[in-house]
């Protein structure tokens, strides 16, 4: 529950609220949505930025971490990149604008911005719950994203890829994705940075699986060192629809990511791997819930955490079993390497079972580097300093190694690699 | 296993919803009015004879409490309490201080007859030697006796009423009283620190091996009182301490608040065991009536390699609210808490413990086993925390729960604080059901369901029945059976 009362407003709740009476007369959108984005920013200037006294938020004091917003900079410039998988679709949002263009024939997709503009993108314009503050700031401001529609059936042959490239400025983007019943398909999503330059980004993807849906979906965050990301994912699983959701976060200053499930149909089944590459001065924060509604569904999380340097690491998660959800088998870990000791990391996973025949679990370690396995690499004649990148190379890349689609572990064990390179 | 089969046949001696603790006693009480005011804080005071400086004390932190709002982060669900509508001073009348067991009110003997209370010193005299237990029993708010001191005496050993070490041993007292748990600590610890009545003492002296159990019963008798004990334990330089205290309350509709402070000190290479078996009454079957339990506990390992060890078994109290904590200043110091929380009807329980570590070379395990039954919610709520000092902190959690029926909820949420680079936390959490191979086999075995759970669900727990005091591990084990009675199908 929010704490709060609408005391007085931080700089950077100020600058929101301001923003937000600047921007309205030129923000897109029907009368239904410019009522929905009312009334968000009428309740964030009520509840204002959380702090640690809100549960959902204990580790990351936004209200404290964010002291000034930057303003749009007209003069930024940024350019596409080339996909993260060769041979790609790319839909890409540079500085904010969609470009539509390129879509794959077997998909529709429409920018965002239309869908405001004719309002049927109203309805989604809520927060979630009294401590959805990116679901209220983002449904405030957003601009444009893609509506994108797989239809039943559908297997794309090659993966569709999300670019949203951000060079200094705000940029509030949505992505309402809905994969008809049996659609296969890979997506990745990408946050980039094109600048060094504060960035402040909020971004929402509200995923559908229709029945038999089977997706594979990778968030690669990869924003610059001074950029905030606030990042929400709304997940809804049909009926055995597949889902395997790789959020890896490798960018970005005050980072959090919040991915909520809501597995609604049997048989359905999640698998949530997380990979966190932590560095500098970053504040990387995901949390996650998911909650098992039905009968018969699994789930499966594996978060990996490497933080290095003055970085602070945090993961919530939850997993959720409603009465009657029976049979319900869902296994949550958290691994972290911490390196640094100035470093941090808090972990709380959560669970909360109303039904008696399921099994239900979850882990938690933070460790240093294996010293056995490191002898044995420099006994073989290793340095000391490969022998613990290959060590925390394979500490990470194990996860990425399951996904079984060759150009797609090579790419992301390329980012991994290259991370790792450049803060190890 | 004698002990299982026992609670098996206790089980069903028992009929469903039967507190065997539900008695009240008839005795002529002493209360001071209802409601709280500076007023009534001075009467408990004057009350027991208490200096200037204690009562400073108390009303600072009364004055605190004024301004404290009622923490609602715990996941339990009650109306709000009037804290104007309880009494907060009750004691048994001609009570000036027994000299020996003769001259207590004979009922209030009857009492703790009935509880089962080895208060006779002959009782256990004429016992093993070894299994001697000294005995403070606290009836409502008053300390009535407080067994062995002669013996405990000679060894160097301070136990009694922690009124009488106010008067008898105020430097003691003042240097350790509130160091641990700080009159500002939380909502209900202030509120203790306010208007606590009584509670036990215990000071073990440098190098002194406490030569027996102590232990303390704590028992609600008086309608609408609440009670707040406090017990302050110190362990000076290579002492050991086991105590054990047991908390039973009469059935009544109504409920009833206990908002106890529990503060242990552990100086360098000093020890103390903290046992609790707290079953005060749980509400009936509709979940009316029932004792709300708030309690702070709190140790703190100030010296080098001291430890602390928390042992609970949970089954009584409509609410419990409860995270007996170590905080592992002294480098080298060990926390343990090993713990067993039953619930059954409409209990709900939050409880959990606190790990700090502070020191270098420290570590701490966490065993927590939850049996959740009937409409009842069962929480484990636990905090692991490694300074940027605490090199080389290791702990190890484990925390699993139980689900019997398909009504009653189990959760977990902890917290786990990893600042330094060196620390080494593992946690692992299950819930599930009890299994249905185990019970097949038993059933196949000839042993009927109900006694084929008691037997399953003592395996489950046994690894923390093992840390009791051997004395109430057997009556823990009976404990659960009772708490359980009903929840089979």
């Amino acid at each position: 529950m929010n704490m709060q009362t609408g005391k007085t407003l931080s700089a950077a709740e100020a600058a929101l609220c301001e923003a937000y009476d600047h921007a309205v007369g030129e923000l897109p959108g029907d009368a239904a949505v410019l009522a929905a984005r009312d009334t968000l920013i009428s309740d964030f200037k009520q509840a204002g930025l959380p702090t640690r006294r809100v549960e959902a938020w204990h580790y990351t004091d936004l209200k404290a971490m964010l002291r000034a917003l930057p303003a749009f900079d007209p003069a930024a410039s940024a350019a596409k990149a080339s996909p993260l998988v060769e041979g790609s679709t790319v839909l890409s949002v540079v500085n904010g604008v969609a470009d539509a263009r390129g879509a794959a024939k077997a998909v529709t997709v429409r920018r965002f911005a239309e869908a405001l503009a004719d309002g049927t993108a109203a309805e989604g314009l809520t927060a979630r719950d009294a401590d959805d503050t990116i679901g209220r700031i983002n449904g405030a401001f957003v601009r444009d994203g893609f509506v994108i529609d797989v239809p039943a059936g559908t297997e794309l042959a090659a993966p569709l890829e999300i670019q949203a490239v951000q060079n200094a400025g705000q940029t509030h983007t949505r992505f309402p994705v809905t994969f008809g019943a049996g659609a296969k398909a890979t997506v990745v999503e990408r946050h980039l940075a094109a600048g060094q330059n504060p960035a402040f980004v909020t971004t929402l993807s509200d995923i559908s699986l229709a029945d038999g849906a089977d997706i594979t979906w990778i968030i690669l965050q990869a924003q610059g060192a001074a950029d905030t990301h606030l990042g929400e994912i709304r997940i809804t699983l049909g009926t055995d629809a597949k889902l395997r959701l790789y959020v890896v976060n490798a960018g970005g200053k005050v980072v959090r990511q919040e991915i909520h499930v809501v597995v609604a149909g049997e048989g359905s089944d999640l698998k949530l791997r997380g990979i966190n590459l932590l560095g500098g001065e970053t504040h990387n924060d995901v949390t996650f819930t998911v909650g098992h509604d039905v009968p018969n569904t699994t789930s499966t999380e594996v978060i990996r955490n490497v933080v290095f340097d003055r970085a602070r690491g945090v993961f919530q998660g939850q997993i959720r079993v409603a009465p009657d959800a029976q049979k319900t088998d869902a296994k949550m870990s958290c691994n972290t390497l911490l390196l640094s000791d100035e470093a941090d990391f808090s972990a709380k996973p959560e669970l909360e079972i109303f039904a008696d025949d399921v099994q239900c679990g979850h882990g938690a370690t933070v460790i240093d580097i294996d010293h056995t396995q490191l002898f044995y690499l420099m006994a073989r004649g290793i340095p000391e300093n490969k022998a613990r990148a290959m060590l925390v190379n394979a500490f990470v890349a194990e996860i990425v190694e399951e996904l079984e689609d060759e150009p797609l572990v090579e790419a992301l064990e390329g980012v991994i690699a290259a991370w790792l390179e450049k803060h190890a | 296993m004698p002990a299982v089969q026992e609670t098996i046949d206790q089980v069903r001696q028992i009929d469903v919803d039967q507190y065997k603790y539900g008695f009240e006693t008839t005795i002529e009480m002493d209360k001071a009015p209802k409601g709280l005011s500076e007023e009534i804080i001075r009467f408990i005071s004057a009350k027991k004879s208490e200096p200037e400086w204690m009562l400073e004390w108390r009303l600072e932190a009364y004055r605190r409490w004024l301004t404290m709002e009622e923490p609602t982060w715990a996941r339990v669900d009650y109306p709000k309490i009037d804290f104007n509508d309880l009494y907060y001073y009750a004691a048994p009348k001609n009570q000036s201080g027994p000299k020996s067991l003769d001259e207590v009110d004979p009922e209030l003997l009857k009492t703790y007859e009935k509880l089962g209370i080895p208060l006779r010193e002959q009782e256990i005299l004429a016992g093993v030697e070894k299994s001697k237990i000294a005995v403070d029993a606290v009836f409502d708010s008053v300390s009535v006796v407080t067994t062995f001191k002669e013996e405990l005496k000679k060894a160097g050993v301070i136990f009694m009423s922690i009124s009488e070490a106010i008067r008898e041993h105020p430097d003691l007292v003042k240097k350790y009283l509130g160091s641990v748990v700080p009159t500002t600590d939380n909502f209900y610890a202030t509120l203790n620190s306010a208007v606590f009545t009584d509670g036990s003492f215990v000071f073990v002296p440098k190098g002194v091996r406490c030569p027996m159990e102590l232990s303390t019963y704590f028992r609600i008798n008086e309608k609408n009182t609440g009670q707040f004990e406090r017990t302050l334990i110190i362990a000076e330089d290579g002492a050991y301490v086991s105590y054990l205290e047991g908390c039973t309350a009469p059935q009544r509709d109504e409920n009833q608040l206990h908002a106890a402070v529990v503060e242990l000190v552990a100086l360098d290479d000093a020890e103390i065991k903290y046992s609790t078996v707290q079953n005060w009454y749980p509400g009936d079957k509709e979940g009316k009536g029932g004792i709300y339990n708030f309690v702070t506990k709190r140790g703190d390992c100030r010296g080098k390699n001291a430890k602390i060890s928390w042992t609970q078994v949970e089954t009584g109290s409509a609410i419990t609210w409860k995270y007996p904590s170590c905080i592992l200043r002294g480098d080298g110091s060990r926390g343990e808490f090993y713990s067993i929380a039953v619930s059954n009807g409409h209990q709900q329980i939050d409880s959990g413990t606190k790990m700090i570590h502070l020191g270098k070379n420290t570590s701490s395990r966490i065993i927590s086993k939850g049996i959740s039954a009937g409409f009842s919610n069962n929480t484990y709520r636990g905090q692991v925390s490694a300074h940027r000092k605490a090199e080389n902190a290791r702990n190890f959690t484990q925390c699993d729960s139980l689900l019997i029926g398909d009504k009653c909820g189990a959760h977990t949420v902890p917290y786990i604080e990893a600042k330094n680079a060196t620390a080494q936390f593992e946690h692992e959490a299950t819930t599930s059901k009890i299994s249905e191979d185990q019970l097949f086999y038993c059933l196949q075995r000839g042993i009927p369901e109900e006694a084929a759970i008691a037997l399953i669900v003592n395996g489950f727990v046994k690894e923390v029945i093992q840390e009791l005091p051997m004395e109430f591990a057997v009556e823990a084990q009976k404990l659960i059976g009772i708490s359980l009675e009903g929840s089979v199908g």
